[in-house]
């Protein structure tokens, strides 16, 4: 083999190493179609201290306490319906990426009206934030966004039920 | 003379429609909720079901009934002994498996709701609500029918299954405890489709036993291999022939009640369908055997230009508003396909009208609308029968209807040995 022929070689092994080096140093990307994408909450469901859900019609609080789940005012849930919610978004993932750079996020149903739900830990670190769109054309899933990033994500319809159980067994509802 | 005989005629009429204008409003007339009216469906229907209702896909004739008549489709001695197991039964911490309270075991035999009253309050609430719907449809003791499954799109039907079910029930029989019962049976039934040549002659036979923890022992045979195989008893969440329906279906849920973790999570008012609102009548054939003739329901595809969606039924179906329990249930077998369904148990006679149905993935797919019939002789005999499944597959937009059966028997001396891999093996000789 020529001088000429080694040096090609190497120098198409080190652009192979160069590739497998960046694509190793890639953030993970969310690939929710192999079923391998996390979880909506990435920490456990018992360190959410706080819910809050912020919508067109108003703002819903609860909060854990040594007895239960209760309002802002202390008042006791109507149900088991916090937990259940955070037991769903603690198994939940993703089923994939609807749009990764959406032109007009309103047609998701995203924008001021749009309900976005908050969870918090201790210290009022914010485990979840999660801007909540509309529920796509079959009402299989709902569009959803996580704070901070543009990307759609289709989440399934189960959230929808949990939030209106939520809302429904709120103190006062 | 005359002027006095139009003004009693006016008077009267005017009567009549006043009293008809009365009972309008005191909503015990027939109405028909359409796309023209569908808020007032909000809090009737499950919101995939309203959806379809606002496009104009669905329609129900609403008939208001009495509660304490419709309540009455069950013979006293059904309610006398619901009233008698008052106290009597717990649920087993890990099961949820019913529990006799004074021997801590299982009970011997059960007839009757073994729950008479709920407490919504009561965390074991949802699993109490699934007991009483297995006592509920179980008090008739047995019978059969032979029936179809059709596959229909929006085009119309593209598949059709004719099949027949024999069912015998152990507990929960008005007709008291069949005391020879060598496997501990809950129940048995045996399954096999008729039509088309293609499926003919393959069957299954199911056995599910009397305990809180044994999986169901499920055999199914295919005329070809000529091999009865066992197969799991997850297989219920499977497709039947392919179509967009489910062996969980039939009731609206199949399996045995210690298969779900239950919760309730609410009450409310759905529309309940019915082929009527109170009993049809049963003709004796033999010592042991009752005749039931019952409408066949036809669906949009059976009728030229027809109102809504091709599967939506037509004719003989009915809507009656009914207080109900709203419970979740999850199958704790990791082979089973649904994730969360969400079930609308009637609060009187525990029957299960609509389902919702979440995928693994917490995604909603599917709604089953669970319709029935009654049967009642006197007072010592009555029975409630799944008459009709519509299983729709809103991620597909197919749906398939099961059951519409316009003959049906209700046998109440089976002969046990009938029900065997000996006659699922020799179906089709």
């Amino acid at each position: 083999m020529s001088a000429r022929g080694t040096a090609l070689l190497l120098a198409v092994l080190a652009g192979l190493g160069l590739y497998l080096l960046l694509e190793h140093r890639r953030p993970a990307a969310l690939a929710p179609e192999t079923g391998s994408a996390p979880p909506l909450l990435g920490a456990p469901a018992a360190t959410v201290v706080r819910i809050e859900v912020d919508d067109a019609e108003g703002r819903l609080v609860a909060l854990r306490g040594p007895s239960g789940w209760t309002d802002a005012a202390g008042h006791p849930w109507g149900s088991d319906a916090p937990a259940d919610l955070l037991d769903v978004l603690a198994t939940l993932e993703p089923v994939m990426v609807v749009d990764p750079e959406p032109e007009n996020p309103a047609d998701y149903g995203f924008g001021p009206g749009a309900l976005r739900l908050t969870l918090r830990g201790a210290g009022d670190r914010v485990l979840l934030a999660l801007e909540v769109g509309e529920r796509n054309p079959a009402w299989t899933g709902l569009y959803a966004r996580l704070a901070g990033e543009r990307r759609v994500l289709l989440v399934g319809a189960i959230l929808h039920w949990e939030l209106e159980k939520l809302k429904e067994s709120a103190p006062g509802s | 003379m005359r002027a006095a005989w139009r003004r009693a005629a006016l008077v009267t009429a005017t009567m009549a429609f006043l009293g008809a204008a009365i009972a309008a409003a005191a909503g015990d007339e027939p109405w028909i909720l359409d796309a023209n009216n569908w808020q007032e469906g909000k809090g009737l229907l499950p919101d995939p079901v309203l959806k379809r209702l606002e496009k104009g896909e669905y329609w129900f004739k609403v008939v208001p009934v009495d509660p304490a008549k419709f309540r009455q489709n069950f013979a006293k001695k059904f309610w006398d002994a619901t009233a008698a197991n008052a106290g009597r039964y717990e649920l087993d911490e890990k099961t949820c498996g019913l529990k006799d309270k004074a021997t801590g075991k299982i009970p011997d035999f059960v007839v009757g709701l073994p729950f008479p009253t709920i407490d919504p309050k009561d965390p074991q609430a949802g699993c109490k609500v699934a007991w009483n719907f297995t006592f509920s449809g179980n008090q008739g003791g047995g019978g059969g029918a032979t029936f179809t499954l059709n596959g229909v799109d929006g085009t119309g039907e593209f598949r059709k299954i004719k099949a027949f079910l024999h069912g015998m029930i152990y507990q929960g029989r008005l007709d008291g405890q069949i005391k020879d019962n060598p496997e501990n049976l809950e129940n048995q039934a045996i399954t096999a489709a008729l039509e088309p040549q293609d499926v003919e002659g393959v069957s299954a036979l199911n056995k599910r036993y009397w305990d809180w923890d044994s999986q169901d022992a499920i055999w199914a045979y295919v005329p070809s291999t000529r091999r009865a195989r066992r197969v799991n008893a997850a297989t219920r969440s499977d497709p039947v022939g392919g179509l967009d329906i489910f062996a969980d279906d039939l009731n609206c849920y199949a399996g045995k009640v210690e298969y779900y973790k239950w919760k309730l999570v609410g009450e409310g008012k759905i529309l309940a369908p019915v082929l009527q609102p109170y009993p049809f009548p049963m003709r004796q054939v033999n010592p042991s055997r009752f005749m039931v003739d019952t409408p066949y329901v036809k669906a949009g595809y059976e009728v030229p230009k027809s109102k809504g969606a091709q599967w939506w039924p037509q004719e003989n179906l009915v809507f009656i508003p009914r207080p109900v329990w709203i419970v979740e249930g999850e199958s704790t077998d990791p082979y089973y396909n649904f994730g969360k369904v969400i079930m609308y148990f009637d609060k009187d006679i525990y029957r299960i009208y609509w389902k919702l149905v979440h995928n693994r993935a917490g995604e909603y797919f599917y709604t089953a609308m669970c319709g029935y019939h009654f049967v009642k002789n006197d007072e010592t005999y009555s029975a409630v029968f799944p008459s009709l499944v519509l299983g729709v597959n809103d991620k597909t937009n197919r749906a398939a209807l099961g059951g519409r059966y316009q003959s049906s028997f209700i046998e109440r001396n089976w002969d046990p040995n009938y029900f065997s891999l000996r006659t699922l093996t020799h179906m089709t000789d």
